[in-house]
This record gives structure tokens, C-alpha cells and sequence, in this order.
């Protein structure tokens, strides 16, 4: 449908309450989620969701009103809500924070889709997934398992009282894998791919690169295997993480840190803030020399990857890590004029129903020269993990302790026995600055995040962080179970 | 949308359903936040939605469907979907009839007109009262106030029928001083019982208290964690209750009920109707929820069901359930650990050395099985010696087992309302002996 008519009655109803901007997003989301589960499919949902959100500028206050009502009486309503806060917030404000984009754009974008999911029938869908559910009972000690598939599409449509018009329509797929094992005492549990499955921007091809089927047997024996593996051992070593891994260190440890409505406070009392200070940009090494991290919103595949954000602004790449130093920060128009800079278009939100915020979108580590094998090279005593099971950080992003599903010991460059309960800890940039090998554009993956959280109320947005393979020096591993 | 709205609509979907059996859930909300930081609003947002979902049920296969459009082709075409799914979906030879509701009584408090009429307004002014108390310091503040409104109706063939309408609203406060913070937060259904100015002057005295940390080693302590700091950490437990983690042998409690797991002065219950935080007395399938014991004494007495989990396991329907089917299971949601004889101040004038600590931060869980969780301590954190708080200390990583807390434990006598995004509990303050910690920041 249009909403050409709608989003000028709503714009033309903020305005004349006074708001001195007004921009309005509409959307009409579509989620199917199937999970087997032991045998049964234990969740075949098919969800609709459509409205709106609409943000006012009065006196440099925003206000955000969000609704499903679409009737001209549901618009006025919802515009003149979001007037009304933006003018409860002026009241008390102690300087003009918000202002308008810089510039409006008209266009649309698609998410590049090779085949529609929907073209799969639905029964087949579900078999792909029972089947594979099926294949993790390699034994009577795997107590639960579990396949899932998300396929998500999104019609958007961003109008701003500066002239923008933006449609977009956006793809998103995933799915995975889950095994867990009881017994000795003990639960073990291993996730494929990843850690959360294989979640891209796209179509049914990212559920076919997935290949859950054949993967499903040896997952699962390996969370058996796990209940009789030795403990991981706790002191210091030298670690390789797997690509999910080091996404999920990523995401964590730089992602988080380098948003820059952290670094200014706003999201202080819940979130946290960030040790990469403003003032540090430009001079904080932050990584060894070979770290390299940036933004991309233009990455075929990318989770995050759209045409506009949703504030209106173009998707681009930009650097945030070069060569080991802390040169950006993922912006919004609002934060990024209060450095100087402008907005590079990292800014979602969950849906319609929520206010936009800043969001890593698609951060990638570029790959490294190193093959994936040659990476335990010169590794005299070391572990290797694979696939996140525990993440903590503090709310300065600095003190982290990550746990992973499974490890191996690395003895004189080779990969030996199986170990469990791997954990490492350590501080951001000392870790970063410990990073001697990444693995090489043959083991880059973008791994999707679909379930990051901040904001209050709590959003959950959508994000990558495209990783291979990479090596650590001199960690301390082990903890939580050194006791 | 009220509740005769709801059922009105409800009961129209459902007659639209020619499946075997279906269920319809209406449910509505009218959110507002006013977030703020540096001692202004950055964020004031609301929202408001009515979704429909339509389970249907034909033999032993199930499908869902839900949307947000009301109009009558689009409710038809979420009927018509849920039923379509259903044909699709492999039988579960386990599936239970759905369940006949029953006879419930809402709580009293649950719904109050004052948080149903604030207005962006209130919001701003009880922001402002935070606001001056920064100022008057020299401090900022970054934190929230929250009204809302909720409604939830679900009707099933069967026969349920269930409608219950709730407000909540909070205030959240996080001061900043120069090298400290403080934290402080306070939830009520009414509103006008929040009183924003004492939850801005706590969170004050807590960054003042703790100025000039200084770090202190890790290793074992004696904690007394204050309502927020454990109700944080016992929200890793509630999972544990679940009929389907005991089954399935993920729960502490797998190895089976009336067994001792807890010290004998632990005593947890799940109950809606507290005062503290009354609730919705039936769930997710409409089924009437009962206030259960759920570890009396250390032992554990009971466990959460749903229709599924009921049927499978043999007991009977506690009226636990989330909206079904789900991957979950059911889920003790509103979690009561009963409060000791002791004030809190005693538990720290009775502690030669140890740790006052107000907040915990990003825990998760390490080990599954054994409840060993890892996390932070953050905005407060105390040292406590010869039973006095005499500064504060730089914030430290812990990893611990929250069972192992739960056996080596003492509680406040009093109780308090804590919450997260996820979760609300009802919880006193805890002293625990023993309580690791792993490593230390700069901060």
C-alpha cells in the first residue's frame, strides 16, 4: 500500500501544532518463525505487524508517538501526541539538544534476494527443519534438540517535513542448530552455525548456506563428547577464537563502545558509557597494527544492511578502527553534529512501534593474510574455542569475560584434545593490542546478530559483524571455573 | 482497547475459526517513557497497539498467527493463516486439550486510574525533581520515568475466558559524580505513589558515599547485596522452576523434588497477587494461576506447569503458561523470595569485612547446571568494615554459583519491588558469605 496520503496528513498535523520538524516511518512487517523441537514443532507462527512512529522537533526537544491505528482521526492523534511530548520535554530542558536532518532524499531500495523463502512450501519448510532436528539424536544423553528458521520482510516507508520520501523493502533470514547433552551432572550444549545460527540480509539461499542437515550429526556428537572432555585448563595462553567468536567479541568490545550516544551518556544508566572517549579519537590504540574495523551498510548479505537508516540517511562504510587507533564512532544526525561530524547512518529501530536509535549495523574486522590452518602456528600452548556460550562486559566496555561452547587444546602448532567450559577474560584494548593473526578472507563470514539489546525501553536490533578467525596472545583463560 | 472491547473482538475472531479448537488472545498497551541524560530529556517516547492472536488446533497439529490489523478481512485472513499452518504441521502426539479457564480474582492495586491519566507532563515534572537534585551537587543524571497501561483477554473453545487490565510505572535514576554514580529505582501500579525526588536524593547520597573508590582484591567476600544487586542475580534462577528445564535436565532442580538444594532459611514462592507487584491472575492460555511454593525451607516443593507440561509430566496445570506453543516452556514470573528477621542495617553491623554492593551488571550465565553465573558490580559498590561503611571501592567481576549463594545465605526483613527489561521481582536484601570475585577495573 501507499501511505504517500497518510504521511502528509501527519506531517501537515505536527507542523501546525508547532512542531519546527517532523518525520514519520511506517511499516508493515511480516514474521514467520518455525522451531522443531525434540520430535514436535514447538512454535509455527506467522505475525503481521503494521504502523507507525512519528518524531517532532519542538525547541530542539524530540517526541516520539508510535501507533497501529492508520484512520486520519489515528494520525492526527499519534502527531499531536508526539507534539505534545516533544513540548513536555522543552519545558524542562536545559539547552536545544535535537535538530533537523541536514538533507532529504527521495528513493527506494531492495534487499537483493535470490529466492523468495515463501516460494518454499511451508511443509517443506518444516521438514527441512524436523529433519535436521531429527539428525542431533545421535544419542540417548542428547536431552534436547532443537532447529529454528526466521524469515523476516520488512515494507518501510520514511517521509520528513524537508521533503524525504524513502521506500524500502528489506529481507532478513536465519536459521540453526541446538544440541544439548545431560549426563555425569553435567549439561553440554553446541550450537550451529555460530552461536545463534546464520542470520543474513537475503533470501532462501541463506537458509541453503546454513546446511544444517549435514552438519547436525556432528554437532551433536560433540556436545555429547563434551560431558567426558577434561576441563578447559585455567592460566595463561595463547587463544585462537573461531569467526563467531570473534563477532561476538566484536560486537561487545568495540561495537558497543564506539556508539556514540554511549560515549556521550545517553545511555548511561542502563547500557553504560565507553571508554572510547572523544578526546581519544585519533590517538587511542585501541588494536594491534592489523586491526582494522569499519562500518559497512552497503554489504550484500550484511544483517544491517539497508539503503537509509532511520533517520533518512544513506548507508556508507566508514571507519571506526584503523590500523589499530580509534578513528569514528556509529552516529546519529544528533550526535554527530555535536562532534563536528555528520550522521553515518547507524541509526534503527526494533520497528515502527519504537524511537530510532544509534546500532553497530554491519561492523566488520577486515580479514587478515593469515590461512585459517596456519593460524596455530607458532602456538606452543594454546586453546582454540568455538561458538559463544556466556558474555559479560562492564558498562565501560573494558572488563569482559566470554565463555565458548567448546575448545581444543593447541599443542606446538597442532590441535589436540577436546576441552570444555573454555573461558577467557581480559581488558578491551590490551586484548585487541594482543591480536597477531587474523584469518583471511577465505574464513570471513558475516555473522548476523539478530537479538542485540539497548535502549529503554529495551530494543532488540538486528546486526553484523563480519569476522575470520583470529589469534591472541598471553590471555588468562579459565575463569569462573579456577575455583 | 478496554476489556469489553477486547472481549468484544476476541469472541468475533473466534467465532470466525471452523479448526478444531482455537484460542484468541487480545492484547493491548499504551507505553510512555521519558528517558533523560546530563540533566536533560533525550528521549521521550509512547506507543500504543492491539494484536490479535489466533492459535488453531485441528487433531494434534498447531498453527499461530497474529496481527495488529482489526479490520475484518485482515482478522479473517489471521484466521484462515493460523488454520493453514495448522494443516501443515506434523502432529505432536503430546498436545493437550486446551485448558477450560476457571474462576480467578483479579488483585487488588492492579489498576489504577492516576498512571492510566499521567501525561507527558507528569513525566517531565517528576524528571525535573531529579534534575535539581543533580544540580544542587553538581552531579548528572541519566535515567527514566515510565507510566503504562496494559490489557490482556484470551478465550478459547474450551470455554476460558480471561480479561484483566494492569498499570505500572517506575523511576530509574543513575548519578554521576566526578570519579562515582549511585543507583536508585522504584516501581508501582499507582503512580502517584512514586516519589521521584527521594529515588533522585538516593541515587545522589550513593555517588557521594562512594567518591574516590579505591580497589580493593578479589577473591572470596562476604556481600550484602542490596534489593536491586540480587534480584538481579536471582532472575538467573527462575528458569530453573520450569517444568520443562526440570524434565529436561537443564534445572537444579532435575535430580527431583523434596530434596534439600537451599539453605534451611530460604524460602521461594511464585505469587500475582503480592502487593508489592499484583499481577495478572491467570496466563497465557487463560488458565488461573496459582500462588505456589516453590522451595520452602531449602527443599524443593514445586515446580511451574503449563497445559503441555502438565499433561506431559503428569501434574497439574499451575497456570504458568506463555503464549502457546512456545520453546520456553512455562515460566515462574512473579517470584517472591520471603524476607528474614533481620534489617538490613543489621546485616551490616554484623559484618567485620565485606562488601555493600547496590547494582550488578551484564550477568550470564557460565555454567547452566550448577547456576555459576558471571557479571559486575556498578553504580555503589561499598566496603564495609567493623560493621561500618566507610568508602567506596572500584567495581569488580564476580563468578559465582547462585546456588551455592543460596546455601550460605541471610536475608533483610524487608521486601522490595526490583526490575530489569525482562523481569520484576519481589526480594529482600541478601548477605552472603563467600561470594568470588574474579578480577577488578579502574573504575
Amino acid at each position: 500500500m501507499s501511505f504517500d496520503s497518510l504521511a502528509a496528513r501527519a506531517l501537515d498535523t505536527a507542523t501546525a501544532r508547532g512542531a519546527d520538524y517532523a518525520d514519520i516511518r511506517f511499516e508493515d512487517v511480516r514474521s514467520e518463525r518455525i522451531e522443531a523441537r525434540n520430535g514436535i514443532v514447538a512454535t509455527l507462527a506467522d505475525t503481521t505487524s503494521r504502523g507507525y512512529g512519528i518524531r517532532a522537533l519542538v525547541d530542539g526537544a524530540w517526541g516520539f508517538a508510535a501507533s497501529s491505528d492508520l484512520t486520519g482521526a489515528g494520525l492526527d492523534r499519534a502527531a499531536a501526541r508526539a507534539v505534545a511530548i516533544a513540548r513536555a520535554g522543552a519545558a524542562i530542558a536545559r539547552n536545544r539538544a535535537g535538530a533537523p536532518p541536514p538533507r532529504a532524499y527521495t528513493d527506494v531500495f531492495a534487499t537483493p534476494v535470490l529466492r523468495d523463502p515463501r516460494e518454499i512450501p511451508l511443509g517443506d519448510r518444516v521438514k527441512l527443519l524436523l529433519d535436521a532436528e531429527k539428525a542431533l539424536h545421535v544419542s540417548p544423553q542428547i536431552s534436547v534438540g532443537r532447529a529454528w528458521m526466521d524469515l523476516w520482510s520488512t515494507h518501510k516507508a520514511f517521509y520528513s517535513s524537508i521533503g524525504s520520501r524513502i521506500e524500502q523493502k528489506l529481507r532478513q533470514t536465519g536459521s540453526g542448530i541446538e544440541a544439548m547433552a545431560v549426563g555425569d551432572g553435567d549439561v553440554q550444549t553446541r550450537t550451529f552455525p555460530g552461536d545463534i545460527g546464520l542470520y543474513k540480509a537475503g533470501g532462501w539461499e541463506i537458509i541453503e548456506q546454513a546446511r544444517l542437515g549435514e552438519n547436525a550429526p556432528r554437532i551433536a556428537e560433540e556436545a555429547v563428547a563434551l560431558l567426558s572432555a577434561p576441563q578447559c585448563p585455567s592460566g595463561t595462553f595463547d587463544i585462537i577464537l573461531g569467526g563467531s567468536q570473534v563477532s561476538l567479541q566484536i560486537h561487545e568490545s568495540c561495537g558497543h563502545p564506539a556508539e556514540l550516544d554511549r560515549v556521550m551518556g545517553w545511555e548511561a544508566n542502563f547500557s553504560g558509557v565507553s571508554f572510547l572517549e572523544i578526546a581519544q579519537l585519533g590517538k587511542l590504540k585501541y588494536g594491534s597494527d592489523i586491526v582494522n574495523i569499519l562500518i559497512d551498510n552497503t554489504l550484500p548479505e550484511g544483517l544491517a544492511t539497508v539503503g537509509y537508516d532511520d533517520e533518512g540517511s544513506k548507508s556508507m562504510t566508514s571507519d571506526i578502527i584503523r590500523n589499530g587507533v580509534l578513528v569514528g564512532y556509529e552516529m546519529s544526525n544528533d550526535t554527530a553534529r555535536a562532534i563536528g561530524r555528520e550522521s553515518n547512518a547507524c541509526v534503527r529501530a526494533q520497528n515502527w512501534e519504537y524511537v530510532p536509535m544509534i546500532r553497530m549495523c554491519n561492523l566488520n574486522l577486515l580479514p587478515g593474510n593469515t590461512p585459517f590452518e596456519n593460524l596455530f602456528d607458532d602456538v606452543k600452548d594454546g586453546v582454540y574455542m568455538e561458538s559463544n556460550r556466556s558474555w559479560s562486559i562492564d558498562d565501560h566496555r573494558l572488563n569482559f569475560q566470554f565463555g565458548c561452547e567448546i575448545g581444543w587444546e593447541v599443542k606446538n602448532g597442532k590441535r589436540g584434545r577436546m576441552l570444555k567450559n573454555p573461558t577467557y577474560a581480559g581488558m578491551t584494548p590490551k586484548f585487541w593490542n594482543s591480536c597477531d593473526a587474523i584469518g583471511d578472507e577465505n574464513s570471513w563470514v558475516a555473522w548476523g546478530t539478530p537479538n542485540c539489546g539497548k535502549g529503554e525501553p529495551m530494543q532488540t536490533g538486528r546486526t553484523a559483524q563480519c569476522a575470520s578467525p583470529a589469534r591472541f596472545r598471553k590471555v588468562r583463560v579459565g575463569v569462573g571455573y579456577d575455583g | 482497547m478496554d476489556s469489553r472491547n477486547r472481549e468484544s473482538l476476541a469472541s468475533r475472531v473466534l467465532g470466525l475459526s471452523n479448526a478444531d479448537q482455537t484460542e484468541v488472545m487480545v492484547w493491548s498497551g499504551n507505553d510512555a517513557l521519558t528517558r533523560f541524560t546530563h540533566n536533560m530529556v533525550h528521549q521521550n517516547v509512547a506507543a500504543e497497539d492491539t494484536s490479535v492472536r489466533v492459535r488453531a488446533v485441528i487433531g494434534k497439529r498447531t498453527g499461530v498467527a497474529t496481527t495488529n490489523v482489526l479490520d475484518d478481512e485482515a482478522l479473517r485472513d489471521t484466521v484462515l493463516r493460523a488454520i493453514e499452518m495448522a494443516k501443515l504441521a506434523p502432529e505432536d502426539p503430546g498436545l493437550p486439550r486446551l485448558p477450560a479457564g476457571g474462576s480467578f480474582k483479579a488483585p487488588e492495586g492492579a489498576y489504577v486510574r492516576q498512571t492510566v491519566e499521567a501525561t507527558p507532563r507528569t513525566r517531565a515534572e517528576m524528571c525535573d525533581a531529579i534534575f535539581k537534585t543533580a544540580e544542587e551537587r553538581g552531579y548528572w543524571c541519566a535515567g527514566f520515568v515510565t507510566t503504562s497501561t496494559g490489557g490482556a483477554t484470551i478465550v478459547n473453545s474450551s470455554g476460558a475466558r480471561a480479561s484483566f487490565d494492569s498499570t505500572d510505572s517506575g523511576v530509574n535514576v543513575k548519578m554521576n559524580a566526578a570519579d562515582s554514580t549511585g543507583f536508585a529505582e522504584a516501581y508501582d501500579n499507582d503512580v502517584s505513589n512514586l516519589d521521584a525526588h527521594a529515588v533522585g536524593v538516593t541515587s545522589a547520597r550513593k555517588a557521594q558515599e562512594s567518591a574516590d573508590p579505591q580497589g580493593v582484591d578479589p577473591g572470596e567476600w562476604t556481600v550484602i547485596l542490596e534489593p536491586a544487586a540480587f534480584g538481579e542475580l536471582f532472575t538467573y534462577l527462575t528458569d530453573h522452576f520450569s517444568a520443562q528445564s526440570f524434565d529436561e535436565g537443564s534445572s537444579f532442580l532435575s535430580d527431583g523434588l523434596g530434596k534439600t538444594y537451599l539453605g534451611e532459611n530460604v524460602t521461594i514462592s511464585d505469587d500475582y497477587a503480592h502487593p508489592l507487584n499484583p499481577g495478572m491472575p491467570f496466563d497465557f492460555e487463560g488458565q488461573p494461576t496459582q500462588r505456589l511454593a516453590l522451595v520452602e525451607n531449602g527443599v524443593a516443593k514445586d515446580i511451574v506447569t503449563d497445559s503441555y507440561w502438565a499433561n506431559k509430566l503428569q501434574r497439574s496445570n499451575t497456570g504458568h503458561a506463555l503464549p502457546a506453543p512456545n520453546a520456553y516452556g512455562p515460566q515462574a514470573s512473579h517470584v517472591v523470595v520471603s524476607p528474614g528477621s533481620k534489617p538490613a542495617a543489621q546485616l551490616i553491623a554484623e559484618t567485620k569485612r565485606g562488601l555493600l554492593i547496590t547494582r550488578f551488571w551484564y550477568i550470564r550465565t557460565v555454567d547452566q547446571k550448577k547456576a555459576i553465573v558471571t557479571g559486575m558490580t556498578r553504580d555503589g559498590t561499598f566496603l564495609i568494615e567493623d560493621g561500618e561503611v566507610t568508602r567506596g571501592v572500584r567495581n569488580m567481576r564476580f563468578n559465582q554459583s547462585i546456588i551455592g549463594a543460596l546455601r550460605r545465605c541471610e536475608f533483610g526483613n524487608a521486601l522490595h519491588r526490583t526490575g530489569g527489561y525482562s523481569y520484576s521481582l519481589i526480594v529482600p536484601a541478601a548477605k552472603i558469605d563467600g561470594f568470588t570475585f574474579s578480577s577488578g577495573t579502574e573504575f
